[in-house]
């Protein structure tokens, strides 16, 4: 019997809609081009980890080179992007800072006069926030002034820590906003994850179980309700029929053997990059399918990422500890024009590693290097007496960002690489700089009697948003509001790359969010949802 | 394998790196360029011919020289101030010296009270910092 819905990717949006889909009867395929993660490989104990977890835990896929790795290049780009492709996708190897949006990352276009407002609010989104948290088991606390009052996460937040008691000291004198860090870490046992041991390695797969991550959350459950998972599965293209729906997809598996499954509607969940790639795969043209806009692959937007880090007298043992974030600060996200660009960046100060780490030119900067005389002064100087804040700034979309495809790369399964065409945009480079000095002022605050304002480096692209625009416009948008294509009626995205904008937050709180939504107007449309029969 | 000769003058290099100071050894002494390069090329067997190639490149030239050749090549600086400070950092007696145990598990205690009650205060009477949704 033919699968009601095909969905490409199992990270986060494809594991929420599957099981939901599962949840009210629909038989549901899931095609994932990677495999699971291999959490055997996650050998923090051993004193080699910070070497293999390189390899191993890559988050580049040309480093990474895995089997389900397409390639990218990045040549034209001035943000290399990051992924993970397998069952979870990047929650495998997020930092699990879980940022809702703010009311005003909504409206962008209404409050600031750029971009785009999104064809949704948060008061919409908010009951979806609400539910995501408890399937992801977050830890926080509720009362966040930053956000609207409601209920807040189900877990009580990480210890703040004494790097964290510092910097929220020395925010309250300047009165500075911060709040107890929102994050996927299970501070208690918490249906299939284990309590946090903060060891401190959750950017490189949580090997104790704790951290809030699709294949652990999700996957387990949507397959006992029958969903049919295949790993290894490189979708190569979709099948569009004479009718105007599209049929299913076309796939390599692992042997290099091609198959072509059929189902009634079509969900892509493939993220920012891969997404727009196999729509532009698709439909035998250069311009691929659900392309009338001509907006696939386009506003493709990736964070531009600040740290700076403050050295202190204390000794914080701050080489672990949930990582993750102790604490945010939102003072400097809302838009103050005064300060030469418009919208903003979240901040989250995070710990800074092993001695291994206290020698890297990120984020410490080549003019700061510590080999040669006094090396093991400087070691111990850094080493456990370092907090940094990570500032996640906000980019506007523009047309000349973009993904496109490149043909003189090829997958596994003989597909074209994907190509990124990016520049950071003047807006970008005058925000990092302001919140970086800000962020410095924070650490001074705090007592800090070094800073250190890290290098930008390229390897920073984690996040991958914009690329199938959402609105309400078919002329100049590619999916509608519920995530369908204006073009195609049984087709739909439910990744980050229908979003607008992409506020200045760590955004996969906001994609499990749209994703339950999204999943949700599905099913409640089921009855006049136009199927490939 | 990495021959003799060339582990000597990775010995060489990474004292320039890590040289002996504050009542620790220096590289060498601390076996980077022996047991603790082995440990290191065991767990990342790929790194070892960009690590060889380095080595190669900068053959015959006195040590300051030869890091101020590879400073200039980013393959090369990369591998090396990789491995050197994972060798030396792999040694069980340094990272005892600079006070580090390694990853160790830190469970949070459910029954501890919260250390952050004493802070919100001034938070929350701040007020909100957001900008509402529009009508």
């Amino acid at each position: 019997m033919e699968p009601d819905v095909l969905i490409v990717g199992a990270g986060p949006s494809g594991a929420i809609a599957a099981k939901r889909l599962a949840e009210d009867g629909f038989k549901v395929l899931v095609l994932e081009q990677g495999d699971w993660p291999d959490y055997s490989k996650a050998t923090v104990t051993r004193e080699d980890f910070p070497l293999t977890a390189g390899r191993d835990w890559a988050w580049d896929p040309n480093v990474r080179g895995s089997a389900g790795d397409f390639p990218v290049n990045d040549a034209d780009s001035d943000i290399t992007p990051l992924m993970w492709n397998g069952v979870g996708g990047g929650t495998v190897v997020y930092a699990a800072q879980w940022q809702r949006n703010m009311p005003s990352d909504f409206r962008v276009r209404t409050l600031d006069g750029v971009a785009d407002d999104w064809p949704l609010t948060y008061e919409d989104l908010e009951p979806y926030y609400v539910r995501v948290e408890r399937d992801f088991g977050i830890s926080g606390l509720a009362g966040d002034t930053a956000f609207p009052p409601g209920e807040g996460p189900p877990l009580p937040p990480v210890p703040l820590g004494p790097a964290g008691r510092r910097v929220a000291k020395a925010h309250n004198d300047l009165g500075w906003h911060w709040w107890p860090a929102p994050l996927a870490i299970a501070t208690r046992r918490y249906g299939r994850l284990n309590a946090c041991v903060q060891r401190g390695t959750c950017l490189q797969a949580c090997a104790d179980g704790a951290k809030g991550t699709a294949d652990i959350t999700h996957w387990p459950r949507a397959i006992e309700l029958g969903v049919e998972l295949r790993t290894g599965a490189q979708v190569r293209e979709l099948v569009m029929r004479p009718d105007g729906l599209v049929g299913g997809a076309i796939y390599v598996d692992a042997d290099g053997a091609e198959h072509e499954v059929r189902a009634g509607v079509t969900i892509l969940c493939a993220n920012g990059v891969g997404t727009p790639r196999l729509l532009l795969m698709s439909g035998g043209t250069p311009d691929g399918i659900a392309n009338s806009s001509g907006l696939v692959g386009k506003r493709l937007m990736m964070h531009p990422f600040g740290t700076v880090v403050g050295v202190f007298d204390e000794d914080f043992r701050a080489w672990q500890g949930p990582w993750g974030q102790y604490i945010h600060s939102l003072e400097f996200y809302e838009t103050d024009a005064s300060r030469g660009f418009v919208r903003g960046a979240k901040w989250g100060l995070q710990p800074t590693g092993g001695p291994f780490s206290m020698t890297a030119a990120y984020p410490w900067g080549a003019e700061n290097e510590i080999w040669g005389e006094g090396f093991q002064d400087a070691v111990r100087g850094r080493l456990g007496h370092s907090t940094m804040w990570g500032i996640i700034a906000e980019d506007l979309p523009e047309e000349s960002n973009r993904v496109v495809l490149d043909p003189a790369a090829r997958d596994a399964a003989g597909a074209p690489g994907a190509k990124i065409e990016y520049r950071l945009s003047e807006n970008s480079r005058r925000l990092v700089e302001f919140h970086q000095a800000r962020a410095r002022e924070s650490l001074i605050a705090a007592g800090a009697y070094e800073t250190v304002v890290a290098p930008f480096i390229r390897a920073t692209g984690w996040h991958l948003l914009g690329t199938t625009l959402m609105g309400t416009d078919p002329s100049a948008s590619v999916v509608d509001p519920t995530g369908r294509s204006h073009d195609i009626p049984n087709l739909y995205v439910f990744d980050g790359s229908v979003w607008p904008t992409s506020a200045g937050m760590n955004p996969t709180a906001t994609i499990a969010a749209l994703a339950l939504r999204f999943t949700e107007q599905l099913i409640e449309a089921r009855r006049s949802q136009e199927v490939a029969a | 394998m990495i021959s003799e000769e060339r582990r000597a003058r990775l010995g060489a290099l990474a004292d320039q790196l890590i040289p002996a100071g504050s009542g620790m050894p220096s590289a060498s002494q601390a076996g980077v360029a022996g047991r603790y390069l082995d440990e290191v090329l065991a767990a990342r067997p790929d790194l070892e011919p960009a690590l060889d190639a380095a080595l190669a490149s900068v053959e015959g030239l006195p040590a300051a020289d030869a890091l101020t050749a590879l400073r200039a090549d980013a393959g090369g600086w990369g591998v090396l101030t990789a491995v050197v400070p994972a060798a030396y950092f792999m040694n069980p007696a340094i990272r005892a010296a600079i006070g580090y145990p390694g990853l160790e598990a830190r469970p949070i205690d459910p029954s501890a009270p919260p250390d952050y009650e004493d802070l919100l205060g001034s938070v929350v009477e701040r007020g909100a910092v957001y900008r509402p949704t529009p009508d």
